[in-house]
């Protein structure tokens, strides 16, 4: 498959000598992956040391994949995870060969000498572009060339974008990495143009408008968003604010530049600037989500947003809200978003309910339903003329459906005709395949194309060819927003157990669901998939914003009208609900057993869809490199994009390019005058100004001399001089100052600044403390969030406990940001503080900071009485903890390793890097299991999971009697007695 | 010890005056600002040997880093004179500065040879929040901040789920409505989990390692 075209080859040859270093940057979607496939297959050999650095899992694979489809077999790329032991790891380090190896692994292996440094043929590091002077792949390549000089480096991205921040960044990059050499190969290079242009494209350009509903929703989201803009621009007179305008907040990255700007001064900004920031996140998505939701899901998703900004955490009403909401724009918004999904005429009072004997036999309603769903047909010419009888009276659907639906129909019927055209006329070789290839942008999208594509009713007229898939939605939305309503009626949060009410239509409805579900598994299916309609609250957690404004307006008014109609259609639902409504939940509740029994064995086979005329459509989202791979095993040719997508754009052309001989069409859907068009441009405009500015940045970069670090050494010998000798003796000491560190701190930049600092680290795995500076100073260090969450879990309190027993002088160090405010609290809530509301513990400082700092200092004071020994490092930075480090380790004597390891440990020794901290932070949360038996579940159990899967005995044979069935209690609350796998 | 060679003063611990529910208050704070952000305690003046006296073994030096620049030599002096007393030694740092670095980086390797805590706050009232606290809580138990046992179903599956790494509380309420359980949670599969709003290939990955990997790679 891998046809290198001649540009590839290009870039190849020059990169491919062993001795040069150099750092290749390639435009997106010009096949990076091939050119580093083919590079590491001429490195393939058992007697060099070749290690890949920074590859993601699904690179890994796929890289491996496609190393051995061209060819590099036994052994091909090996991988080093976190799962392979160090005595497996050191193995597999002297077969020598590719190997694909975590960062924080090799960190640890060279360090511990696992690893002969000086025997590493290569490093490739991929991403190169992520490289800080902060980043572990930058310590790396520090500890690779101390011991090694002969070796080479390459480095590879394909996002130049990210090389612009800061000053110079191309320059810094190369200085973190130790490279001289730069190639950069855009779209517009002549070798690459050579290659690609001379087939022409057969592009199809399809711009659907919106319907006028979605321009209106999109031009009041564009007003809201300008008005956000101003106010934010208002209320921030001091910092620099000249590129925020609308076009820019189109841009997720937009958000990330608003926060840096702040970041110095958030703990200044009320909290309304910052709902102000988050504000402008929540419209970005709302821009999205219009062009690619539907109508109904559209509308559930405002729903929940406005649900989330009525009410607090613990349910009072809220009266603080996002300024956008309450505005006309905001208003429009959520109306027009309304009368997409349906309207409610005025007949409430008197409406005809559709009334069913709640008694009715089981086996009756079974029929009733089998009768409703079995034959789409007549539903669906019932459709027209007189709405299911599920529908609430009053509710008139409107069900207004995307415009890009009707036109991939169209274009699907096309290409069909095309291709029994083709069949007819030529009857050559048949290159490539008849699949027909739809590409959007994610999982979500492509499996509601599927679903859109299986319910597709060519009959009907324009723009309601989905409308049997619509009516589906629009049940499950009702069931949806019932469920809304009883929430609120309990007046409790969102956070709560489905009531008792509920709970007894599921066992009630348990055999009927039984029956259905053998009978009717495609529908529940369909459900299933789509079960993200009634996804709660969005994930930027405005509600936990502090109450300061209070302006009870509008909002809640609106908040009422949608209360009330959730009302309305939960009365509704219990006139109904042993009858037909319990099949929603049911199903819903069961998919985890549906799903399970091998539905969504991978979305792969969701994604199959059979079109009826011996013609494939396969739907899929864009992904990176392995796309290529995709497009060269399928070879479709017929293309359809259903968003615009730069990079696959160029993977197109390159498919096209190594395949010369077959043609192929690209339908490229935009909705005209939309963000969906302008974020494609500007996407593309920018890319081609970073590779022109990197271009010139390469142009002037400054002449480095070799070795940087030839002076070094002399530093090193001074540095061990002792000056605990009187007298100013100028001996050198035997060992140079060293600090030990607990191997789960290599996630951290510590190690490396310490490193940086002249220390040596010594990794190993510490049960007490993290960094080890003498043998009396013992460190645990808690970044803000960290210190946060610890004092919540009460982890802290054990370390400190352990630590106070083990050292003379525990330290605990609060380690702050660099760039962010070195400040614990933020002044605006500091009235909070009087009584402290620890109930609702936050995790990020940086998003709810609020709720939680107000006691942080109080539980400092607290812990400081508690342990009277225990010392406080404040360290604005890592920087500066290094400074700190070194000035405490000053005059001390050094650390003795194997008494620090052995401090602690109870029973095992734990090997190496082969440590789940994240398994373990989750097993310490759960009931029952303390510090203290933590370790032996461990050793009894493989992971969590294992120990969801016991039953209650075997789980109090761990654990004793009580807590084992607390833990059990635990683990399976909230399952119906039937579905509880036991 | 780097003053010792020179005898402390040859005080007895300290005097107690009054009841002891108030903070004593050495003479030579009258007049600074932090007194008025001192809420919700008693207050006092006494002749000590630190600034304030927040409990009976628990002293308090009061620092603010505008004055140390212009008199570093106050605090050491200070310090020196403390000697032995007090159990939990304190030194309140009031950060007002914007140059901070390299004076709490001085003065954490002074604090530390002298057995001295050091805080910082970063605004008066927090000075003062912290001088209150320690008085109110000089009797306190610790529970506040040691592990809990005794919560709520919704707020253990949340600090639970929350505890792997990008996992929100949004997210656990989607994760709890969706699959029922934390058993069933842990059998989802990665494909399910990408299905859910909010759920990234990143967040879906964290949330796999930590119920599917095991704990321990015993090689």
């Amino acid at each position: 498959m891998s046809t290198l075209l001649s540009f590839h080859a290009a870039i190849c040859a020059k990169i491919v000598d062993p001795v040069q270093n150099d750092l290749l940057i390639l435009a997106p979607g010009l096949g990076l992956r091939r050119v580093l496939c083919a590079l590491m297959k001429t490195y393939d050999d058992k007697k060099n040391l070749v290690l890949l650095l920074n590859a993601t899992p699904e690179e890994e694979s796929e890289i491996g994949e496609e190393l051995s489809l061209i060819g590099c077999r036994k052994p091909g790329l090996r991988t080093v995870g976190y799962e392979t032991g160090s005595k497996e790891r050191q193995e597999i380090y002297k077969q020598g060969g590719l190997i694909s190896v975590t960062s924080r692994i090799l960190v640890v292996d060279i360090l511990q000498s696992d690893i002969p440094t000086h025997l590493i043929t290569g490093l490739l590091i991929l991403h190169a572009e992520k490289v800080t002077a902060l980043a572990l792949e930058a310590f790396i390549v520090r500890l690779y060339r101390q011991k090694n000089k002969d070796g080479f480096l390459k480095a590879f991205t394909d996002e130049p974008e990210h090389i612009t921040s800061g000053f110079a960044p191309l320059n810094s990059i190369m200085k973190e990495l130790q490279l001289k050499r730069v190639h950069i190969y855009a779209r517009f290079q002549a070798d690459v143009q050579d290659s690609l242009k001379r087939r022409r494209a057969d592009y199809v350009e399809v711009s659907p408008g919106m319907t006028k509903a979605m321009e209106d929703i999109h031009h009041a989201v564009i007003e809201c968003m300008t008005l956000t803009l101003a106010e934010l621009k208002r209320s921030n007179t001091a910092i620099d604010l000249d590129d925020f305008n609308v076009e820019n907040a189109y841009f997720r990255s937009f958000e990330l530049v608003v926060r840096k700007q702040l970041d110095s001064v958030w703990h200044k900004v009320g909290p309304r600037t910052k709902q102000l920031v988050n504000d402008l996140g929540t419209l970005r998505r709302l821009l999205h989500y219009l062009l690619t939701y539907d109508a109904l899901q559209f509308h559930s998703y405002l729903e929940t947003l406005i649900a989330a900004n009525t009410t607090t955490q613990t349910g009072g009403a809220r009266q603080h809200q996002s300024p956008w909401m309450v505005t006309n724009a905001g208003h429009i918004i959520f109306d027009v978003a309304k009368k997409r999904c349906y309207v409610m005429n005025e007949v409430k009072g008197a409406r005809a309910r559709h009334v069913i004997d709640v008694d009715e036999d089981a086996w009756d309603a079974l029929d009733e339903i089998e009768g409703r769903v079995g034959g789409p047909g007549p539903k669906n010419d019932s459709t027209d003329t007189k709405f299911p009888p599920w529908i609430p009276a009053g509710m008139e659907p409107i069900l207004e459906e995307l415009p890009k639906w009707s036109y991939l129909a169209e274009i699907l019927q096309e290409i069909e005709g095309e291709i029994v055209r083709q069949e007819s006329i030529v009857n050559e070789q048949p290159s490539g395949s008849n699949t027909v290839l739809v590409m959007s942008s994610s999982t979500r999208i492509c499996s509601l194309i599927t679903e859109f594509l299986s319910s597709l009713d060519p009959t009907a007229p324009r723009g309601a060819e989905g409308r049997d898939m619509m009516l589906q939605k629009l049940r499950l939305y009702l069931w949806w927003k019932g469920k809304l309503s009883e929430r609120k009626r309990d007046g409790k949060s969102h956070f709560q157990m489905p009531d008792g009410r509920h709970r007894d239509l599921h066992q009630e409805s348990q055999s009927l669901s039984e029956a259905l579900k053998r009978k009717d598994k495609e529908r529940a299916d369909r459900v299933a998939s789509r079960r993200r309609v009634r996804g709660g609250v969005p994930s930027s957690n405005t509600s936990s914003r502090p109450v300061v404004k209070s302006e009870p307006v509008d909002l809640v008014r609106m908040d009422g009208e949608i209360l009330d109609e959730a009302h309305t259609f939960a009365d509704f639902l219990t006139t109904q609900s042993a009858h037909d409504w319990e099949i929603l939940p049911v199903s819903v509740g069961g998919v985890v057993v549906d799903l399970a029994s091998g539905d969504v064995m991978s979305e792969f086979d969701d994604q199959f869809g059979l079109l009826p005329p011996e013609q494939t459509v396969l739907v899929r989202a864009f992904s990176d490199d392995s796309d290529d791979r995709m497009l060269a095993e399928i070879q479709p040719k017929f293309i359809v994009m259903f968003e615009p997508n730069m990079a696959f754009i160029r993977r197109i052309e390159v498919y096209r390019a190594t395949h010369p001989g077959l043609a192929v069409r690209v339908y490229h859907m935009t909705y005209a005058n939309s963000c969906e068009e302008h974020k494609f441009l500007a996407g593309m405009r920018r890319e081609k100004e970073s590779f022109e500015r990197l271009i010139k940045e390469h142009a002037s970069l400054p002449l480095t001399f070799d070795d940087p670090y030839g002076s070094s050494h002399t530093d090193a010998l001074v540095k061990t001089i002792s000056t605990r000798a009187a007298g100013g003796r100028r001996d050198l000491s035997k060992e140079p100052s060293r600090v030990i560190i607990d191997v789960r701190e290599f996630r951290s930049t510590l190690p490396s600044l310490l490193h940086a600092a002249g220390l040596e680290i010594i990794p190993a795995t510490l049960t007490v403390g993290d960094y080890i500076l003498s043998p009396d100073m013992c460190v645990e260090r808690k970044s803000l969030s960290d210190l946060i969450a610890s004092f919540t879990s009460g982890r802290l309190y054990t370390q400190c406990e352990l630590m106070s027993v083990h050292y003379k002088q525990p330290i605990l160090l609060i380690e702050f940001d660099e760039d962010k405010a070195f400040s614990l609290e933020i002044v605006s809530d500091f009235k909070s503080y009087v009584k402290p509301t620890g109930k609702y513990p936050a995790k990020k400082p940086g998003s709810d900071s609020s709720s939680a700092v107000p006691s942080l200092q109080s539980k400092i004071v607290l812990l400081l009485l508690q342990f009277p020994r225990v010392r406080i490092i404040w360290a604005s930075s890592s920087y500066e903890t290094a400074d700190i480090f070194k000035d405490l380790k000053h005059n001390n004597a050094e650390p003795d390793t194997k008494r620090a390891i052995a401090i602690g440990v109870d029973d095992e020794s734990e090997a190496g890097a082969g440590i789940n901290a994240s398994a373990e932070e989750l097993l310490r949360c759960l009931p029952g299991i303390t510090a203290k038996n933590v370790h032996y579940v461990m050793s009894r159990v493989r992971s969590v999971r294992e120990l969801c899967e016991l039953s209650l005995v075997q789980v109090q044979a761990i654990l004793g009697a009580e807590p084992g069935k607390k833990c059990w209690d635990f683990m399976h609350q909230g399952e119906k007695p039937a579905t509880s796998h036991t | 010890m780097s003053g010792q060679p020179r005898p402390p003063p040859p005080k007895p611990p300290v005097v107690q005056p009054g009841t002891g529910n108030n903070i004593i208050i050495g003479p030579n704070q009258r007049g600074n600002p932090v007194l008025e952000q001192i809420k919700n305690v008693g207050k006092e003046f006494g002749d000590i040997v630190v600034d304030f006296q927040v409990g009976r073994t628990t002293g308090v030096l009061y620092l603010s880093l505008r004055y140390h620049r212009l008199h570093p030599e106050y605090i050491h002096t200070r310090i020196e004179k403390l000697g032995y007393a007090y159990n939990l030694r304190i030194l309140l740092i009031l950060c007002d500065v914007t140059e901070h670095k390299d004076i709490i980086r001085e003065l954490t390797k002074t604090c530390h040879i002298n057995n001295v805590t050091i805080i910082v706050a970063f605004t008066l009232e927090e000075a003062g929040h912290y001088l209150a606290t320690f008085k109110q809580f000089e009797h306190k138990p610790p529970d506040m901040i040691k592990e809990r046992v005794d919560k709520d179903y919704p707020s253990i599956l949340r600090s639970a789920l929350t505890s792997i790494n990008r996992v929100n509380k949004t997210d656990v309420e989607t994760l709890r409505t969706t699959f029922g359980s934390f058993a069933n949670i842990a059998k989802t599969s990665s494909d399910q989990l990408q299905n859910l709003p909010g759920f990234g290939p990143v967040k879906v990955r964290n949330i796999k390692n930590a119920f599917d990997k095991p704990f321990r790679n015993n090689a």
